[in-house]
């Protein structure tokens, strides 16, 4: 009766946070023309220095406050350096240059967190919202999702009724025509760059707990974020809110039949393969490369 | 020292010396240039790092080497890191072989130096005595032979324990499958079936490595599992937990491996109420009253190496290695060392449960014999103060 359900209810966790992440990842490139592989990297920064005050005794929401600081520098840092080398070079170069930088992020993360060895995590968000076809729906993956619609919705909002909004569009689109304008270029830039890190920074401290307390499983939750980016082709906000969900759903589903579930981290991959074919169905080959 | 017996115990030594160059006349195990050469092919840098195994190999022959060595001869050990890259490692053990003319390897710890190396060892005729058998290869050669019960073993070993003690009717099961390890955690579980007479309540072999664990834990409880095993690694394990603790669900025992089995694991999963149990290679590493674990601590603390369950196998590795090789008469080469280990009686030590033999079998996994630790209040406490020893598979 639940058999299909159960499982879809089980995945609402996971999708919500491929969609606030995915959400942020669409915000970052609309601003400035990124696709960001650290997102998820910068998150964890952060919330690994909210683990290391807690863990020596501080109490949390000043952690908590100085965590979301960590990861806007550490944006802003990663911000400095596209900014200040690679703000002409094309889009491939710059995701090239923060894959690079993710990798560079998880080893250094590695090694300062203690490799693999779990942290312990303070619950900000403890409990169970509700039950739903016998699967308990957690405050934290309710938040998640609310987060992101709220996120989508301002970020709509944002960059089509705000005078900073279409700064930042153009800056975007033709950064070197705004900065003849008048628009203060670098200075936006890595404005984004710290308000984004600071989000996914606080978007991973409520993901956190329930995923694999480690440095390197955090910073790969961008590669399902990506894939919901791309359902919303990097664009639509709400498109990429729905995909991440969806994904999750559809995780959730794939774990319950055997035959499929082995393959259930291929998923992200798919949906990314079926996105790009769909998306390029009408486009003539020279267009398309 | 009064002088009479200064003079006496000067003439022994001068005797003891002299029966040395003396060479063939004297009983024992001897060396070309004063040197025994003994290699490790392990995981330092990468993703995993086993460092400690080999380090505390390090440590127990740098002890016997400070008190003289065995019979005159110094142990020269090298550890070779093979970056987790199968390149690097088959490199570091032709490496090993062929110019560091090695007599064996000990005290190994890697995720593959068995899946690449072992073929080579057996054609090369030398012996791995491994700190720690990660992959299956490890288990399933005929030049290796772990020290550790292993992730196969110890997962019919886990079954053994909630069948017979924690009275479970329905076991289930779940496995991160990596590598080429599902035939031999199907063949664990197949094993458990036959000693308990039960069958599997549910088995799954697609548990992930990263990713939300909610569907998995909801999947074994409409499953009605009462007790669930995985081979989950320490951040997994508290993942786990904690979301079956989100789940509110109850009734279950949680069995994990010994990879679960570690300090910052109880700190992290302090606050639940669930029923957690591991299982130990050896002696529980944290039980530091205990006398089996007294010798090891004593080496451990002079060496400056820290006491975890790795630095264990490393230590009984090289106590096995230098039991066999005391008890070769003549020069100790790798032919030699080879051929005591294929002969040697089955060794027994306190850090573990099972004598230690390596043997003639086409595979071994001589280890079998595990101590359960449960989870309260953010420590292990030792559940079995007996070994849990495993009766063979008819």
């Amino acid at each position: 009766m639940n058999s299909f359900l159960t499982p879809a209810i089980a995945g609402l966790a996971a999708g919500g946070t491929y969609a606030l992440l995915g959400v942020c990842a669409v915000f970052t490139y609309r601003l400035v023309a990124v696709v960001n592989f650290t997102g998820a990297a910068i998150g964890s920064a952060g919330t690994f220095a909210l683990i290391a005050l807690t863990e020596s005794g501080y109490p949390t929401f000043p952690s908590v406050i100085a965590g979301i600081l960590v990861g806007a520098a550490v944006g802003v840092l990663i911000g400095f350096i596209m900014t200040r080398w690679f703000a002409e070079a094309n889009s491939s170069t710059k995701a090239a240059v923060t894959a690079a930088l993710l990798v560079g992020l998880i080893a250094i993360g590695l090694r300062l967190t203690g490799g693999q060895h779990p942290r312990v995590m303070p619950d900000l968000f403890p409990g169970s919202a509700f039950r739903m076809a016998g699967v308990e729906v957690t405050i934290a993956s309710v938040l998640t999702i609310g987060l992101a619609v709220l996120f989508t919705v301002l970020s709509d909002l944002f960059l089509n009724r705000t005078r900073i909004g279409l700064h930042l569009r153009a800056l975007s689109d033709r950064p070197l025509a705004a900065e003849l304008i008048g628009v203060k270029v670098r200075l936006l830039s890595l404005l984004v760059w710290g308000a984004t890190g600071a989000f996914t920074t606080f978007a991973l401290m409520i993901i956190a707990p329930q995923r694999s307390p480690n440095f390197m499983t955090l910073s790969l939750l961008v590669v399902p974020a990506l894939a919901a980016a791309l359902v919303g082709l990097f664009r639509s906000f709400w498109l990429t809110l729905a995909g991440g969900i969806l994904l999750g759903v559809v995780e959730g589903l794939a774990s319950s039949v055997d035959s499929i579930s082995q393959y259930r981290s291929a998923i992200p991959f798919l949906v990314i393969l079926a996105v790009l074919l769909w998306s390029q169905r009408e486009a003539r080959w020279d267009e398309a490369r | 020292m009064h002088w009479k017996s200064a003079l006496l115990s000067g003439v022994f030594a001068a005797i003891g010396i002299g029966a040395l160059t003396g060479g063939a006349a004297a009983a024992g195990p001897t060396c070309a240039n004063g040197t025994i050469k003994v290699g490790a092919v392990s995981t330092i840098t990468g993703p995993a790092d086993f460092s400690e195994v080999p380090k505390a190999t390090q440590a127990a022959f740098d002890a016997v080497n400070a008190a003289g060595g065995i019979n005159g001869c110094k142990i020269e050990y090298t550890i070779s890191d093979d970056k987790a890259d199968p390149a690097v490692a088959a490199q570091a053990a032709r490496d090993l072989i062929d110019n560091k003319e090695a007599v064996a390897l000990v005290g190994s710890g890697s995720l593959l130096d068995c899946a690449v190396n072992a073929v080579n060892y057996s054609r090369k005729k030398i012996s791995s005595v491994q700190g720690l058998g990660v992959d299956a290869a490890c288990f399933a050669s005929p030049s290796v032979a772990p020290v550790n019960v292993g992730p196969f073993t110890l997962s019919t070993a886990m079954g053994y324990y909630a069948t017979n003690v924690l009275k479970s009717q329905k076991f289930c099961a779940f496995f991160i499958i990596i590598g080429g390890t599902q035939e031999a955690y199907k063949k664990g579980i197949e094993d458990w079936e036959k000693i308990s007479g039960q069958k599997v309540h549910l088995l799954d072999l697609t548990l992930p490595f990263q990713g939300d664990l909610t569907p998995y834990v909801i999947k074994a409880r409409d499953a009605g599992c009462d007790t669930v095993l995985t081979n989950q690694v320490e951040p997994q394990v508290v993942q786990l937990i904690k979301t079956v603790d989100a789940q509110k669900i109850t009734g279950i025992n949680w069995l994990f491996l010994a990879p679960g089995y570690t300090v910052q694991v109880a700190k992290a999963l302090a606050d639940t109420k669930q029923p957690i149990y591991v299982g130990t290679e050896w002696e529980p590493f944290t039980e530091t009253g205990s006398a089996a674990n007294a010798q090891w601590m004593a080496d451990m603390n002079t060496a400056g190496r820290p006491l975890t369950a790795f630095s264990q196998g490393g230590y009984l590795a090289a106590k096995m290695f230098l039991k066999v090789i005391e008890g070769i008469d003549g020069e100790v080469t790798r032919e030699s060392v080879t051929k005591a280990l294929l002969e040697m009686k089955p060794i027994s030590d306190p850090l573990a449960g099972s004598p230690y033999v390596f043997g003639e079998a086409k595979t071994h996994s001589p280890m079998r014999a595990t101590k359960v630790m449960k989870l309260e209040n953010g420590a292990w406490k030792v559940e079995t103060p007996e070994w849990v020893v495993l009766p063979d598979a008819k």
